[in-house]
């Protein structure tokens, strides 16, 4: 089998991932915290429903209808200065 | 039914490092709901600071835990990313000064290698901070370790030595008999027992209850800011003075201080993801953070480093640190019934403390007298009130 990156931000290959399976891995969390999958700047935004069938392929899981992985805002990446303009606090500290 | 010699609940850095130490000679259980590290412990920085700790107690109990920390990584076998990087407090405003001067003078005194520096010297060991600050304490003694990857070790450590970790599985009910713990119920089955350890952190009230026993542990719910993987750029942990005020002085309320809680806290992970905190509230378990708060943060921090104003935030992260009023854990025999031992309540300092406090419980339960004098002010009756 050749192999395939799943999460392209982190790059982290297929066979990664099914290792991480195969040492006890069971939901997206674990193999988040075991290969970095989805914890990079698109957040999973590709990756997410690829681990999911993956997780699904080898545990017989359903697919879930909404995600098991939370997110976090912001949504979207943002710079930090301009995250700081969206509070009043800025005036303050500033 | 099983049967076993201690049952801890909690799977954070303070329940497994339990179970690690406790499996040594006992058939040992460990309880947690979730995934291991999945609270408070797997949303929270990576800092081991010892200059940040008030002078006295707090220092000598942190200086134990950084003690066992030097041979960690060998003695569990497993890769927890521990590093002396040093550590900063960075004195933002001129008015601190004085305070900042008085505590390194009482931290140099309890033995902490920490020195002053002036801005120039800040800035050449932290080039990303602001040519505003006014200085800065530095210690080379401040340390550095991957929670995430912490609770993993301990847990398969404790695995080696025998101990059963049952994850996705919740305490329900803890069954006591004339005074004696004889059992804890979970939502997969009951475990026969005569000792219960409650290290499930800022849950240990509702833990507690289960066997009767009287404990107040609040969540301090804290914010960070999750960026990109950048170029290194950051060296060690930074916190400000303001983070020392707002850590150490809430009750006497500041002037000028800073809405909710506010205080920087600064790293880079290995992986090179920058941890932007932080914040310090009382807001239950409500884990829907306003937007005011992330901003207020992001702007605390852009003036204190404004070199990370480009970079680019991709998450937030909520903790909540389990809060006891003084600034310290409870580790003790609980009064109310036999055989229930509380080993929580180490609100912003529980990674730092993680590995004494293994060593401590154990050193509770066999009754070992080398542990007294350090378990002795951690008492759970200290925090009686009035
Ligand atoms: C923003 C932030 C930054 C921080 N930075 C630092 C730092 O730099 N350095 C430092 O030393 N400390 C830091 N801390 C503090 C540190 O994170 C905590 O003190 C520590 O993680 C507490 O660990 P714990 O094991 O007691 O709690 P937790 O990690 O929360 O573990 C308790 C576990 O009990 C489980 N549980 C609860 N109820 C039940 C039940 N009924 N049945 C089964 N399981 C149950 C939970 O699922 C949880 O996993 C920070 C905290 C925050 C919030």
């Amino acid at each position: 089998m050749s192999d395939k990156i799943i999460c392209r931000c982190e790059e982290v290959l297929l066979s990664e991932i099914v290792e991480a399976m195969k040492t006890g891995a069971q939901t997206e969390k674990e193999l988040k915290l075991k290969t970095r999958a989805g914890m990079g700047i698109c957040q999973g935004r590709t990756c997410r429903p690829l681990l999911e069938q993956i997780i699904s392929f080898y545990t017989n899981k359903k697919i879930p209808q909404a995600s098991n992985l939370t997110f976090s805002i912001p949504v979207r990446p943002l710079s930090l200065s301009a995250l700081a303009h969206t509070g009043k606090d800025y005036k303050n500290e500033n | 039914m099983e049967i076993a010699d201690a049952v801890v609940i909690g799977g954070g850095v303070i329940g497994t490092s339990i179970a690690y130490r406790l499996a040594e000679d006992r058939n040992v259980i460990l309880i947690e709901k979730g995934e291991v590290g999945s609270g408070t412990s797997g949303a929270c920085d990576k800092a081991i600071f010892l200059q940040s700790k008030q002078p006295g107690f707090p220092v000598r109990l942190a200086k134990a835990s950084k003690e066992i920390y030097e041979n960690l990584q060998a003695e569990l076998e497993e890769p927890i990313e521990f590093k002396k990087g040093g550590g900063m407090i960075v004195i933002e405003k001129e008015a601190h000064l004085d305070f900042m001067k008085e505590f390194v003078k009482k931290q140099y005194k309890a033995g902490i290698d920490v020195n002053l520096l002036d801005r120039k010297e800040t800035l050449a060991i932290q080039p990303a901070l602001s040519e505003t600050i006014a200085g800065s304490t530095f210690s080379t003694e401040d340390a550095e370790v991957n929670p995430l990857l912490l609770s993993q070790a301990f847990a398969a450590a404790a695995k080696r030595r025998g101990a059963s970790i049952q994850t996705y599985t919740e305490v329900t009910g803890i069954k006591t008999q004339d005074g004696k713990i004889t059992g804890v119920q979970t939502n997969q089955g009951y475990i026969a027992t005569e000792l219960v350890i409650n290290a499930a952190g800022p849950f240990a009230s509702q833990i507690a209850e289960m066997a009767g026993v009287g404990l107040t542990i609040m969540p301090r719910r804290g914010v960070i800011l999750i960026s990109e993987k950048v170029e290194p750029m950051i060296n060690g942990n930074i916190l400000c003075s303001q983070y020392m005020a707002s850590k150490h002085f809430t009750s006497k309320s500041e002037k000028n201080a800073p809405s909710y809680g506010i205080g920087l806290s600064l790293g880079q992970t290995e992986s090179g993801n920058l941890l932007i905190g932080g914040s310090r509230e009382f807001k239950g378990y409500d884990r829907k953070v306003e937007p005011h708060v992330l901003s207020a943060i992001a702007a605390h921090a852009c003036r204190i480093a404004p070199a990370l104003n480009k970079i680019k935030i991709i998450r937030s992260m909520v903790g909540f640190r389990p809060y006891t009023g003084d600034g310290l854990p409870i580790i003790d025999w609980a009064r109310e019934v036999d055989g229930f031992v509380v080993a929580a309540g180490h609100e912003g300092d529980g990674i730092a403390l993680a590995p004494i406090t293994g060593k401590l419980v154990t050193g509770l339960v066999n009754n070992d007298s080398k542990s007294s004098d350090l378990l002795e002010p951690l008492k759970m009756d200290r925090l009686q009130v009035v």
